[in-house]
């Protein structure tokens, strides 16, 4: 019974199920707030309000012809769509959402889960190089450099967190804040800005929308993808979405916790994890429509001069703190 | 109606290419695109790689210096494509028809799907070709 309970639990509610449906909602959310920042209307006509829209471009990608060039490393390239969404997914399987624990919860998650984002950046890097397509390795050589430059101070502000709760367990870190308002609003506001612009060089949106730059490398590493595998990639991007705004709210939001009564937590949490969700989500929208692309040393260099000192700041003040 | 066919409908994405045109329908193509009349509304996107698109939106007179190139976009497009001619030029050389270096229209290259008139069209014809392309795709 146990192992049918947590079976389902991956599978479907909060898990696989569950992660894309809400990641093809998210992206559609996204795609309306950002159209009505540029006074535009967005989708509209795919399902009530275009609510549909990723699931039809899903299923059209699935459908369209699948090319596969003569010079790609084909095991790879065939391979590294699949690894993409498996590592994101498996992240989300980590968030807490139904509990103030995810399905996969152990001491030391943290690690874990900050390493699956470096993870996917790093099949990013290969799709590029494995599409022997100059513009693909150009894309990829920035997604590299791009890493080094947003992955140290982003690691920093969630480990400042880890400190504050003297735990590497996530589950230690949003009880902590649940039971205080102190800490869920004083000491850690700081590592959220931070947390939140690194997440937004993680997901390539705008303003370090620097490895799939449209108007200089055609679409950067995700240039030679077509059909299937492409649809897999822009699926991993919508649960990355999720993912990174589901992690910001369990390391500095609280998770879902929340003002509770009891007996009825099993639908107030993921209320909370959506309402919180929703926040981050039209945070990096905003951030989305507000900047400009940035050019690669722009970024590197402002992340080393700014956002690296700004980091450790937040490690100081949370050693003061405690 | 079965799905695949609903999302092809419901998700024409569009790839631009200029053979020569004089910018006239460049801007008329990009302005059915922008606030105004936002062409995302029927969920079509201007995609950058051939890869991704579903539409080749071409404009202007296609020259001989262009032809290798307008092929070598067709061919990098995955099934099913469909390609959209913008503009007079486009769809039988326009003024330039008879000229030693341009072809008599885009339909001596390459299939084509949809014409639309106008030099250049308005955005508002733009989208109504696209319409049109979309209804002869429902009705296929």
């Amino acid at each position: 019974m146990d192992f049918l309970l947590e079976l389902l639990q991956i599978l479907v509610f909060p898990g696989i199920l569950f992660a894309i449906g809400l990641a093809f909602v998210y992206e559609w959310l996204d795609r309306k707030i950002y159209a009505r920042l540029q006074n535009r209307v967005g989708p509209l006509y795919t399902g009530p309000s275009g609510i549909l829209q990723p699931f039809a471009d899903f299923i059209k990608l699935l459908a369209k012809e699948d090319v596969v060039p003569n010079e790609v490393d084909k095991p790879l390239f065939n391979a590294l769509p699949i690894f993409a969404l498996t590592l994101s997914l498996t992240g989300f399987l980590a968030l807490p959402i139904m509990d103030l624990r995810g399905v996969i919860s152990f001491n030391g998650d943290l690690i874990f889960l900050i390493a699956l984002m470096t993870l996917i950046c790093i099949v990013i890097m290969y799709s590029g190089i494995s599409s022997a397509n100059r513009f693909s390795t150009v894309g990829a050589e920035r997604a590299a450099l791009q890493l080094l430059g947003y992955e140290i101070p982003m690691m920093l502000s969630a480990i400042s967190i880890g400190i504050l709760a003297s735990s590497m367990w996530v589950y230690d870190i949003v009880s902590i804040q649940a039971n205080s308002l102190w800490f869920l609003i004083g000491p850690g506001i700081l590592g959220f800005a931070i947390f939140v612009l690194c997440g937004q060089a993680e997901l390539e949106r705008i303003p370090f929308d620097i490895p799939e730059a449209e108007t200089e490398i055609v679409a950067g590493w995700l240039t030679e993808f077509s059909g299937r595998k492409l649809a897999l990639f822009r699926l991993t991007k919508d649960v990355e979405l999720l993912y990174l705004s589901g992690l910001a709210v369990a390391l500095f939001l609280g998770g879902p916790s929340g003002p509770v009564i009891p007996g009825l937590e099993f639908i107030l949490y993921p209320l909370y994890f959506l309402l919180k969700t929703l926040f981050v989500l039209f945070l990096l929208t905003t951030l989305r429509a507000l900047f400009a692309r940035l050019r690669i040393d722009q970024m590197v260099n402002f992340s080393w001069k700014y956002l690296v000192p700004l980091a450790i700041l937040q490690v100081l003040i949370v050693r003061v703190v405690v | 109606m079965n799905l695949v066919k609903w999302a092809r409908l419901k998700s024409p994405w569009l790839l631009h290419f200029n053979t020569g045109a004089c910018n006239a329908c460049d801007i008329e193509v990009l302005a059915a695109l922008t606030p105004r009349y936002d062409l995302e509304r029927f969920g079509a996107l201007l995609k950058a790689s051939p890869r991704h698109a579903d539409v080749l939106v071409v404009t202007g007179p296609v020259t001989r210096q262009v032809k290798d190139r307008l092929l070598r976009v067709y061919n990098q497009m995955p099934d099913p494509k469909f390609v959209v001619a913008v503009g007079t030029c486009c769809i039988s050389g326009g003024v330039f028809n008879g000229c030693y270096n341009v072809y008599p229209g885009l339909d001596s290259i390459i299939p084509v799907d949809a014409y639309i008139f106008g030099c250049p069209p308005k955005p508002e014809a733009i989208i109504n070709g696209v319409v049109a392309l979309l209804k002869k795709l429902e009705a296929s």
